[in-house]
C-alpha cells in the first residue's frame, strides 16, 4: 500500500511538471465555468422572459378595459382577451438545458380552439440551436472523456517508450499496482475537477440540496469511471502511445457521435410520428365548417358533450358567441384522436431511446442528466397536457356568462384562471440511468482487468 | 516530386490502417448518401402531399364571404432543397409549415428537432457530417507521421543527400496525401451526383450542376488546406505522437468547441425578442392604423366620410363599395407593415448573431466550410428566411385580393356570400427556391476565409519547412 502512495505521489510532482496538462485540466476547469455561466444565464433569461407575460397580460386588460368600458359580452372578451400557460424551469435545468430551447416554455392561449395555438414557437435561432448548448452537462458527456484520453492514452506506453519502464518493472512491484496507482492518480485529478465544477454550478445554480445532489454526482463519477474503464482495457492491449489514441478517440467518436446520429436515424424510422400538421389542418376544416353548419346541429353535439347548458336559449340570431366557442371546442374535439397519437409518438421515441441507451454511455448520461433537470421531451409533453388543462379551465370560467348571457364587468378579469407549471424531475429514468451506468462501468473494469491478467505487462 | 507522391500513395493504400479507417468512411458516407435520399424522399412526399391537400380544401370552399376565406386561409410547406439529401443544414431544427391567414404572421411550426427527444442534439449523420468532422479526422491519421515517421527512420536524411529540396518533398508529399482522400470521398459524392441527375425526383438543371461543382470544389479545398496543414505539424513537431496530439486537440478544438461557443457567445450578445413581446409590440404599433374589426373605430369613420364626398352620395347604402371591405383591406396594409418591420428585426438580429460565428471562421476552417456548404445546398439560415417572405408575400397578395372582392360586393357585403367558384381562380402557393446567383453573395465572407487559409498555410507553412533544420 505504502508502495501504492508513493507511486502515487511521483504521478502528481510527474503531472505538476508537465505544463501540457496543467494546462488542459485548467482549459477545462474554464471551459466548465464558462458552461455554467452559460446555463445559468439562458435560465435567468427564460425566466426573466416569463416574468414579463403576466405584464402583457395586464396591459392586454387594461386595454380591453378602455375598448369595453362598461358590462359586455364576455364573448368579446374571450376573443380579444390573451393568457399565457407558462412553463418555469427547475433550478437544475441551468446545469442541463436540455430541449428547453426548442420546445417553446409558454404558450399564448385564447379561448379560440386550443389545438391550433398549442403548437406555436416561440422565436428562434435555428443556426444557434443546430450548434446546441454549451451547458455543464455538455462539458461533462463531450468533453471529460477528451480528457480522459489526454490524460490515459500513454498511461504505459509512454514509460515504455522512454525506456523507464524496464528499470521500474525491475523494482520488486507488481505491474498491477503500477497501473493502479497510475490511473488512480489521473481519476483523482477528473473527479476532483468533476466534483469541482458540479458543485460551482449547484452553487450558481442555486438548486435545493435534496437527493438529486447525490444523482448528479453519480452519474458524472459513473460516466468518468467508464471512460477510464474503456482507458484501462486500451493500456491492457500494450500498444504504442499513437495507437493508443487513435484508438480512444475512435471510440469516443462511436459512442458519442456516430451511435447517437445512427441511433436518431433509427427511432425515427422505427416510430413514424403521424405529422403534427395533419391534425391542425384537419382543425381548421372542422372549425371552419362550423360556420357553415346549421346552427342546432352544432349545438346538439355541444349540448350532448355539456348537458349543464342544454336548456339555455335556442340561438335565432345571425351570429352568436355561445355558438361560436362551442364550434371551436368541436373543432378540438374532432382531432382529439391525432393529438393524442401524436403526443404519444413522441413518447414512444423517448422510451425506445431510453431503452436502447445502453448502447452508448454518452446517450445514457446526457438523457440522464436531462430528466433530473426536467429539461426533456416527457416534462415538454406534461407542460402540454398542462396547457390543454389550463384551457379547459378557462373554457368553464367563460361558458356560465356565454350560456347565461351574464355580462362581464370590469371585476371579472381578476376571477379568471391563471397557469404556472414548473418542471418535474424524471426521477425513475435518472435513477435507472445511473444504474445502467453502473453496469457499463462493470463491464469495462472487468474486461479491463481480465486483459490485464491474460496479458502480463511487457516492458518493452 | 512526383515519385515522392506515388510513393506516399502506394505507401498509404498498403498501410492496413488507413485501410480500415478508409472503407468505414466510405461506408458511412455511401449510408449518408442513402439515408440522406430516403429522408428527403420522405420528408418531401409528405410535404408536397400536405400542400396538395390544403390547396384542394381552398379550391373547393362553399360560397362564403371572402373575409371568412381570408380567416380561413392555407398553409404554406417549406419544400426541401434537391441538394439537402447531403447537407441538411438548419432544416431539421425550423419548422415545415406556417399558417397563412387575415391579420397576423404566423410562427413556422412543427420542426423536425421538436419530434425527437435531446438525441437529435448529439449531431445528425449526414454527409456533410462525415465531410466537415470525420474526413479531417482521416487526414489527420494519415498525415500527422508525414515527416516524423521520415525523421524517426532516417529516411529523411538519404532522400535530402538526393538533392531534394524539403520544399519538393512537402509539396510530393501533399500531392499522394490529396490523391488517397480523393479516392475515400469520390465515390461516395458519384453516387449522389448519380442519385442526384439520374433519378426523375429532382428537377435538374444549370442551377443544380453549378451548386453541386462548387459544393465539391468547397470540399476539396477544405481537404487540402487539412492536409497541409497536417503535414507542417508534422514538420515542426518533434515527435510522431506530439504531432498526433497536437493535430487532434486543433481538431477538438475547431470542430467541437468553438462552434458552440461562438453560436452561444452570439445569442449573449445580441439578444433576441420573444415571440410573445414581438406579438404584443406589433398589436401595440398596429393600433395607430386602423382596426378592421372595429366598426366604432374612428379612423373608419373618417374612411367614410372620405368616400361618401368621393362618390357623391349621402348614406353608406349608396355606395357602390363595401366600406367594411376598404377599412379591412386599409388595416390589412398598416399591420402587415409592422409584422414585416418586426420580423426584419428579428432576423437581423439573428443574422448579427450568425455573424460572429461567420468571422471566426477566419480562425477555423470547420466554420467557414458549414456555412458555405450548407449555403450551397439550400439549407442555410438565410434560404430559409427566403421561404419566410415569399410565404409573407403570398400571404398579404391573397389577403389583400380577398379584401378587394370584398369591397366590390358593396353596401350589406356581411349577409352575403360569393360563389365557390370564386375561390378556384385565386392564385395558390408556389415556392420557387432561390438561384445559386442570389446566395451567392451572402456566402463571400466563408469563401474567402477558406481560400485565406490554403494560400496562407501553402505559403507560410511550406516556408515554415523550407526554414526548419529538420534533417
Amino acid at each position: 500500500m505504502r508502495l501504492f502512495w508513493l507511486l502515487f505521489s511521483y504521478e502528481w510532482r510527474h503531472f505538476r511538471a508537465a505544463k501540457g496538462l496543467v494546462l488542459l485540466c485548467a482549459l477545462l476547469l474554464l471551459t466548465g465555468l464558462y458552461g455554467i455561466y452559460y446555463g445559468t444565464t439562458e435560465i435567468e433569461r427564460q425566466r426573466q422572459h416569463l416574468t414579463t407575460l403576466p405584464e402583457l397580460t395586464r396591459r392586454n386588460v387594461e386595454e380591453l378595459k378602455v375598448k369595453f368600458p362598461g358590462p359586455t359580452d364576455a364573448g368579446d372578451i374571450g376573443y380579444y382577451h390573451t393568457t399565457y400557460a407558462v412553463h418555469h424551469p427547475d433550478a437544475w435545468a441551468a446545469l442541463s438545458l436540455g430541449q428547453r430551447d426548442i420546445n417553446p416554455y409558454y404558450v399564448k392561449l385564447r379561448l379560440l380552439g386550443l389545438q391550433n395555438q398549442l403548437y406555436a414557437t416561440d422565436n428562434t435561432n435555428p443556426m444557434k440551436v443546430l450548434s446546441g448548448n454549451f451547458d455543464l452537462a455538455f462539458v461533462l458527456v463531450y468533453l471529460f472523456p477528451l480528457l480522459i484520453i489526454a490524460l490515459s492514452f500513454n498511461l504505459l506506453s509512454s514509460e515504455r517508450e522512454e525506456g523507464i519502464l524496464t528499470l521500474l518493472l525491475a523494482q520488486p512491484v507488481s505491474p498491477g499496482v503500477v497501473v493502479g496507482a497510475k490511473l488512480a492518480f489521473r481519476l483523482a485529478v477528473v473527479l476532483g475537477l468533476a466534483w469541482l465544477l458540479s458543485a460551482v454550478g449547484m452553487l450558481w445554480a442555486q438548486v435545493p440540496l435534496d437527493g438529486r445532489v447525490l444523482t448528479w454526482l453519480g452519474l458524472s463519477t459513473l460516466y468518468c469511471l467508464f471512460w477510464f474503464g474503456v482507458a484501462l482495457i486500451i493500456t491492457a492491449l500494450q500498444r504504442t502511445s499513437a495507437f493508443n489514441a487513435v484508438t480512444l478517440l475512435g471510440v469516443w467518436l462511436l459512442l458519442v457521435v456516430l451511435v447517437p446520429s445512427l441511433l436518431n436515424l433509427g427511432v425515427a424510422a422505427a416510430h413514424p410520428v403521424p405529422q403534427g400538421i395533419e391534425l391542425t389542418i384537419k382543425q381548421r376544416e372542422e372549425i371552419h365548417a362550423g360556420w357553415d353548419r346549421p346552427k342546432t346541429q352544432t349545438m346538439n353535439r355541444f349540448f350532448a358533450l355539456y348537458p349543464q347548458w342544454r336548456d339555455t336559449a335556442t340561438i335565432r340570431e345571425r351570429f352568436v358567441w355561445r355558438w361560436y366557442y362551442a364550434f371551436q371546442h368541436l373543432g378540438d374535439l374532432a382531432v382529439a384522436k391525432q393529438a393524442a397519437a401524436y403526443a404519444n409518438g413522441l413518447q414512444q421515441r423517448y422510451d425506445l431511446v431510453e431503452k436502447l441507451n445502453l448502447l452508448s454511455p454518452a446517450i445514457n448520461a446526457q438523457g440522464s442528466l436531462n430528466a433530473l433537470a426536467g429539461t426533456d421531451l416527457p416534462t415538454h409533453l406534461k407542460f402540454q397536457r398542462s396547457a390543454t388543462a389550463y384551457h379547459d379551465a378557462l373554457r368553464a370560467f367563460y361558458y356560465p356568462f356565454l350560456f347565461r348571457k351574464v355580462e362581464f364587468t370590469h371585476k371579472d378579469y381578476a376571477q379568471e384562471p391563471t397557469h404556472t407549471f414548473t418542471s418535474q424531475p424524471e426521477l425513475s429514468t435518472a435513477l435507472r440511468g445511473l444504474v445502467k451506468l453502473l453496469l457499463s462501468v462493470g463491464v469495462v473494469f472487468a474486461a479491463g482487468l481480465l486483459l490485464l491478467r491474460a496479458r502480463p505487462i511487457n516492458p518493452r | 516530386m512526383h515519385s515522392i507522391a506515388q510513393k506516399e500513395f502506394v505507401s498509404t493504400l498498403r498501410d492496413k490502417r488507413f485501410l480500415v479507417l478508409s472503407v468505414l468512411v466510405l461506408a458511412l458516407l455511401l449510408a449518408a448518401t442513402l439515408v440522406g435520399r430516403a429522408s428527403y424522399q420522405t420528408l418531401q412526399q409528405e410535404r408536397q402531399l400536405a400542400q396538395q391537400t390544403v390547396n384542394d380544401q381552398f379550391r373547393h370552399q362553399p360560397a362564403r364571404h371572402p373575409h371568412r376565406v381570408a380567416h380561413y386561409g392555407s398553409f404554406a410547406f417549406r419544400p426541401r432543397s434537391g441538394l439537402s439529401l447531403l447537407d441538411s443544414g438548419v432544416d431539421s431544427f425550423t419548422g415545415t409549415s406556417v399558417f397563412l391567414e387575415a391579420h397576423q404572421q404566423n410562427s413556422v411550426n412543427f420542426s423536425q428537432a421538436q419530434q425527437s427527444g435531446s438525441l437529435i442534439r448529439f449531431g445528425e449523420m449526414t454527409v456533410a457530417f462525415v465531410l466537415q468532422m470525420l474526413v479531417p479526422l482521416l487526414i489527420i491519421f494519415l498525415c500527422f507521421g508525414a515527416f516524423t515517421q521520415e525523421r524517426e527512420t532516417g529516411t529523411l536524411k538519404l532522400l535530402l543527400s538526393q538533392g531534394v529540396s524539403l520544399r519538393q518533398v512537402a509539396w510530393g508529399k501533399i500531392l499522394g496525401y490529396s490523391r488517397a482522400v480523393a479516392l475515400v470521398v469520390a465515390p461516395a459524392l458519384a453516387l449522389a451526383a448519380a442519385l442526384l441527375f439520374g433519378t426523375e425526383e429532382f428537377t435538374s438543371g444549370t442551377d443544380l450542376v453549378g451548386r453541386l461543382g462548387l459544393f465539391v470544389l468547397s470540399y476539396a479545398v477544405y481537404f487540402f488546406l487539412f492536409i497541409v496543414g497536417a503535414v507542417v505539424v508534422s514538420a515542426v513537431q518533434a515527435s510522431s505522437r506530439a504531432a498526433l496530439v497536437t493535430l487532434l486537440g486543433l481538431w477538438i478544438l475547431g470542430c467541437i468547441i468553438l462552434p458552440k461557443a461562438t453560436a452561444n457567445l452570439g445569442a449573449t450578445l445580441y439578444p433576441a425578442v420573444t415571440k410573445a413581446q414581438m406579438d404584443a409590440d406589433v398589436h401595440e404599433e398596429a393600433q395607430h392604423g386602423i382596426n378592421g374589426h372595429d366598426p366604432q373605430d374612428q379612423r373608419s369613420a373618417a374612411l367614410k366620410a372620405g368616400l361618401l364626398k368621393k362618390y357623391g352620395v349621402d348614406s353608406e347604402e349608396k355606395l357602390p363599395v363595401s366600406v367594411g371591405g376598404i377599412v379591412m383591406s386599409e388595416s390589412e396594409a398598416y399591420s402587415a407593415k409592422v409584422y414585416q418591420q418586426h420580423f426584419a428585426d428579428l432576423n437581423a438580429t439573428y443574422e448579427r448573431q450568425n455573424r460572429l460565428s461567420d468571422w471566426v471562421g477566419l480562425l477555423n476552417p470547420y466554420q467557414a466550410i458549414r456555412p458555405l456548404s450548407m449555403g450551397l445546398a439550400g439549407s442555410d439560415f438565410a434560404h430559409y428566411v427566403h421561404f419566410q417572405q415569399a410565404a409573407e408575400t403570398y400571404r398579404y397578395a391573397l389577403v389583400q385580393r380577398l379584401n378587394a372582392l370584398q369591397t366590390s360586393m358593396g353596401y350589406g357585403d356581411k349577409e352575403r356570400k360569393l360563389d365557390a367558384h370564386t375561390w378556384q381562380q385565386l392564385p395558390l402557393f408556389a415556392y420557387q427556391a432561390p438561384p445559386l446567383g442570389w446566395a451567392l453573395p451572402r456566402l463571400l465572407l466563408p469563401v474567402a476565409a477558406l481560400l485565406l487559409w490554403a494560400v496562407g498555410l501553402s505559403w507560410l507553412g511550406l516556408r515554415l519547412i523550407s526554414n526548419s533544420r529538420l534533417a
